[in-house]
């Protein structure tokens, strides 16, 4: 207090400077802020309003009607929702356990065993995420229809399987590694099996880097559209991100008209599951973006 | 190592290896197989036919237009990707009232379905009821055409684009960041360098390596593009926005064409082998001469 009074011409400046700072600082952040909340805010928006009072201009920032129960039921009572919602759980779910269970035990294999080529391996894994999803597709289409797998959900577990299997991998490989092979050794010692190692041992110790994966990879199942546009052609294995064009031309026998309302509404159900997810497991998604690609 | 252990070894790795095979590697190479045959499931055709798609797709007026997005696309999704991330990245290196709330917030992005930020980015790039346009009316009282208008057809690929997947790379920066020793800027400090010395001198050369590395992942993806261009735009105005991969799609199932599909996916393939292939070599030249 006193340095300060006694040098009053340095005080002030040094605050300005620090105020007008932080105030750039904080205009970032609200900048940003407004950049990702004002579009997602504008699909609740555009589902809230009721009928025509999409379109006004200019727009209304703030609803002034409330049609989105309406738009629920005329979604849910026009297309099959509750089916595709009940596929997309199950897809997601079903794909992301599979890929996990697998890619631990290709994981294991890789960091632990050693054998003759497991580098080569995790590079042809890695190498094969990089090929074109249009130049697999065509003959993956010619073998579903003749194995009868289109508009199954077998046939889409089994696709949607399959592009989690590498990274899964990648990054489990670096969670196994992190285990001290000691605590391997001291359960052998006890006399343990292999089996019994991996279960009481090596799985606990990797639970993080397991909970980290079924995060990213179920989301990456729910929100998948490219594999049920091509194999999915009806309710039996639809999945809910189909329905977002599906709810555009409720009530209308042409393609071209858009009902930009009731796409909202489907556009909704599609995200708050992802968002409760990401917003309560913040941590692990960070966490698996960043293994993935930071070794 | 036994032969019991070898046994188990890879045991443990085939499933894995034979799922990708089975609906990864084996269906890529058939399509190389299929780029040099005549197949049409509605023609009825199974004909070899040696390079003839290849030279259907050289003289196609739709590859050059094509071919010059995707690469527009890239380089300008991939450039304003990494300076939007950075920037993102730097305000969420400092601590700051709610910062876990604007971290959250930066993963929505992230996590939103593709499909579902292209068919709401197509509403939002309406002339006349889209919350971009009415945003840019108030500031200048202007209402662009957008995805009537070729070039800004373009630009509203690349946005959407950024906006879906800076979140990402941000990610990956912040904790680039976090692995710089606070020590580091402390020294600067007492040399007298203030923060934009520290960051042109400091915090951009220890992050040019992940700078670098992920921006060519990062193009390596945007080459693989679709989504957003199916639901945005439908590759138009004509085939002005249509990335090479959506070409391919509207080759193998609106016109049904599988042999000249495939021959466009081998190209696609090349292209992101070569973008592949040349950024890394140049990363391995770059790091020999640095590091």
């Amino acid at each position: 207090m006193a340095i300060a009074q006694a040098r009053p011409h340095i005080r002030p400046r040094l605050n300005s400077r620090k105020l007008a700072e932080s105030a750039l600082f904080y205009a970032g952040v609200l900048l940003f802020l407004l950049v990702v909340l004002l579009p997602i805010w504008y699909i609740f928006l555009t589902a809230f309003a009721a009928g025509d009072q999409l379109f006004t201009k200019p727009l209304n920032y703030f609803p002034q009607t409330f049609g989105f129960l309406d738009r629920l039921q005329i979604v849910f009572s026009n297309l099959p929702i509750a089916q595709y919602l009940l596929n997309t759980v199950f897809l997601a779910l079903a794909s992301t356990l599979i890929a996990l269970f697998l890619s631990f035990l290709a994981a294991y294999s890789i960091a632990r065993l050693q054998f003759p080529g497991a580098n080569l391996v995790l590079t042809i894994l890695l190498a094969s995420t990089m090929l074109p999803g249009v130049a697999t597709v065509i003959p993956l289409f010619q073998m579903w229809q003749t194995l009868k797998l289109m508009n199954t959900l077998q046939g889409l577990l089994i696709l949607y399987v399959s592009p989690l299997l590498p990274i899964t991998v990648w990054v489990l490989v670096s969670f196994v590694k992190q285990v001290p092979v000691e605590i391997e050794d001291a359960a052998k010692v006890d006399g343990a099996g292999f089996w019994s190692m991996i279960w009481h041992v090596v799985l606990p110790t990797i639970k993080p880097g397991l909970a980290v994966m079924f995060i990213v990879n179920f989301i990456a199942g729910w929100n998948e559209f490219f594999t049920p546009l091509i194999f999915a052609r009806g309710p039996a294995s639809k999945t809910i991100t189909m329905a977002l064009s599906e709810a555009q031309t409720i009530g209308s026998s042409t393609q071209f008209y858009q009902n930009w309302g009731n796409m909202s509404a489907v556009a909704i159900i599609v995200t708050v599951p992802v968002f409760i997810i990401t917003l309560l497991f913040q941590r692990q998604i960070i966490e698996g973006i960043t293994a993935g690609a930071i070794k | 190592m036994t032969t019991r252990r070898l046994m188990l070894a890879y045991a443990l790795v085939a499933p894995v290896v034979l799922w990708r095979l089975a609906t990864s590697i084996y269906p890529f190479i058939y399509t190389a197989y299929l780029s040099f045959h005549d197949n049409s499931p509605v023609r009825r055709t199974f004909d070899f036919i040696g390079i003839q798609n290849y030279i259907q797709a050289f003289n196609d007026t739709n590859t050059p237009i094509s071919l010059e997005f995707t690469a527009f696309f890239t380089i300008a999704s991939v450039s304003l990707q990494v300076v939007f991330a950075l920037a993102v990245a730097l305000l969420l290196n400092r601590s700051f009232p709610l910062r876990g709330v604007v971290r959250a917030v930066n993963l929505l992005p992230w996590a939103m379905s593709a499909i579902v930020i292209g068919t709401a980015a197509r509403w939002m790039f309406n002339v006349d009821y889209g919350l971009i346009n009415d945003i840019i009316w108030r500031l200048t009282g202007e209402r662009p055409l957008w995805l009537v208008d070729v070039t800004s057809a373009r630009f509203a690929v690349v946005f959407v684009d950024v906006w879906k997947n800076a979140a990402f790379l941000s990610v990956i920066f912040l904790s680039g960041l976090q692995g710089i020793p606070q020590e580091v800027y402390e020294a600067a400090r007492i040399d007298g360098a203030g923060r934009l010395q520290s960051f042109w001198h400091i915090t951009l050369p220890l992050l040019l390596p992940l700078i670098l590395s992920m921006a060519i992942f990062g193009a390596i993806f945007r080459v693989l593009t679709f989504e957003i261009v199916y639901a945005l735009t439908e590759g138009g105005p004509g085939t002005t926005t249509a990335l090479f991969s959506y070409l391919a799609y509207l080759q193998a199932f609106r016109v049904l064409n599988f042999g000249y599909a495939a021959a466009i996916s081998m190209i696609l393939f090349f292209i992101v082998l070569v973008v592949g292939l040349v950024g890394f070599g140049f990363l391995r030249r770059a790091w020999a001469r640095y590091y």
